[in-house]
Order: structure tokens, then sequence, then C-alpha cells
């Protein structure tokens, strides 16, 4: 391996990774804990709030279970889980 | 600098494999996903008595503290980041760090167990118990359950934690370490669905 690889890995680890991945999941999760003191979650709220959820699971899978790197079908099974669950659940809540 | 220890400073694999392959044991998935069903079903339980009793749901939702709530969920975060990059040390064949990686993860994960434990406490003395309500009895269900799904967790990353301290995973062989963090991981996953459904939407 060259040295030339070795900076890009190293790019390319900093730029996809855990670090920048525990950043947003802290953000988003602050995000969304000030959108839930609002007195009246209005509809465009809800939806922030549910996309700050399905973004956070998205982070979790691909990321920290590295699942980026795993076979499709297992990596679409628990994407398919981290956006569905949450849609559902805000669905069933305010429809 | 030199190249070995670059990759081992920045937590590089030592042997980078481009087959797309299953994190840890393929038994260890299809019980998660048993797992996530079952939480599934509780999450959806719990948002159809949301629907049918707003005011129940309105008025036991007051009684919880958000705060509480945000500081399981940076702790559990935390941790799982953490455990992912004890991944990587094992990978990068350095089972000291994957080690000390792994105590601050069982650390922040017990500073969990206290705000929970805490919770659960004030509640008992507000004289909201398992039976006061449907809300009480799925909020007591749910986040109980995963209370228990945590202790578990914390065996397995103490279990990890032991047996990298004897230097016992490698970089070919940390398919039980991988399987381990996915249980870590999951329960991360879990608890930011629990943050969104029993303290955040209202």
């Amino acid at each position: 391996m060259s040295f030339t690889d070795l900076i890009g890995d190293i790019v390319k680890l900093y730029l996809n990774n855990e670090h920048s991945a525990l950043v947003l999941l802290i953000l988003l999760t602050l995000a969304s804990t000030l959108l839930s003191l609002l007195d009246q979650q209005i509809m465009s709220v809800t939806f922030i709030v549910t996309l700050t959820v399905i973004i956070k699971g998205q982070q979790i899978v691909d990321i920290f279970m590295e699942f980026h790197q795993a076979p499709s079908k297992w990596r679409y099974l628990l994407l398919s889980y981290v956006i569905l669950v949450p849609l559902i659940l805000a669905i069933i809540i305010y429809s | 600098m030199n190249n070995e220890m670059m990759k081992k400073h920045f937590l590089i694999p030592v042997s980078q494999n481009n087959t797309k392959s299953l994190p840890g044991d393929l038994a260890m998935w299809v019980f998660i996903v048993m797992e996530l069903t079952v939480f599934a079903i509780f999450f959806i339980a719990f948002a159809v008595a949301q629907r049918v009793n707003e005011n129940m749901f309105a008025l036991g939702r007051e009684s919880l503290d958000l705060s509480v709530g945000l500081f399981c969920t940076l702790f559990l975060i935390v941790s799982s980041y953490f455990v992912a990059l004890s991944v990587k040390a094992i990978k990068s064949e350095d089972n000291l760090l994957a080690k000390r990686l792994l105590i601050y993860s069982l650390v922040l994960a017990s500073f969990y167990l206290i705000l929970k434990l805490s919770e659960y406490s004030s509640l008992a003395e507000q004289g909201f118990d398992l039976s006061f309500n449907s809300f009480y009895t799925l909020y007591f269900l749910i986040t109980g359950f995963h209370f228990m799904h945590v202790l578990m967790g914390m065996v397995i990353l103490a279990y990890m934690g032991k047996q990298a301290n004897k230097g016992k995973y490698s970089a070919n062989n940390c398919s039980g370490f991988e399987a381990g963090a996915s249980y870590w991981h999951m329960i991360d996953l879990l608890w930011v669905i629990i943050f969104f459904l029993v303290y955040v939407i209202h």
C-alpha cells in the first residue's frame, strides 16, 4: 500500500465515519428535544421530528453497525425498519 | 510515523476485505430481527393506545422528565459510538484499546441505568405504577423490557472486554466481537425510537 492510498483511507474514514455520525446523532437528538418543547406540534414539526429519527436510525445502521458494507438484503431490511416504524407511529398518532 | 503505526492510530483495519459480509454471526442477526419485531409490536400498541386515549397519554407524558429521556439518549448514543470504535480497534489488532473503549461504554451505560432507575423511583413515589392506567402499563412495559436488554448488553460487553483483555480477538477472528457490538447497537437503535415515541411526540 502506498502513502497516497493510506491518506485516501484516512480521508474516507473521517468523512464517513463514527465521529461525524456521533456529532450528527447528538445534534439531531438536541433538535428533536427542542422541537418537543413546543406546546402544539404542527404537521411540519412532526414531519421534521420523524425525519430526525429516521436519519438517526440510518446512521446507527450504516455507520455503527457497519451495514453500508453488508449484503443489500440485510441492509434494506434494517433500513426499512428504521424508516417504516417511525413513519407508521407518526401516522397512527397524527392521522 | 510509518504506515503500520498510522494504520493503528487511525483504527484502519489491518485486513481490508471488500466482499460484502454481515457483521457478526447470522444467528445473532436473526435474533436481532426477532427482537426488533417484538419491540415494533409494543411501539404500535403504544401509538394506537395514545390515539384512543389522547388526554390520558398527554397527562402521563407530563409526569415524565424530558431531560431524563434526553440524557439517556445521549449516554446510549455515545456508548454505541465507543463500541463501534472498539470494533475498529479489534480489526486493527489492538485488543487493549478495544477493552478500554468497552469500559467507557459500560460506564455510560451505567449512567443510563442510574437515570432510568431514578425516573422509575420518582414515578413510584408519585403513585404511578404498572397498573395505574394504559399509559403507565405500556411505558413500564416498553422501557422496562428495554432496561433488561441494556443489562443483558452490559453483561455481553463486559465479557467481550474480558476476552479482549486476554487478547482473544484479532482482525480475522472478530465475529463474536462484532455480534456482541451489533446487539449493543440494536439497543441504541431501539432507544432512539422509544425516546421519539414516549418523550418527544405529543
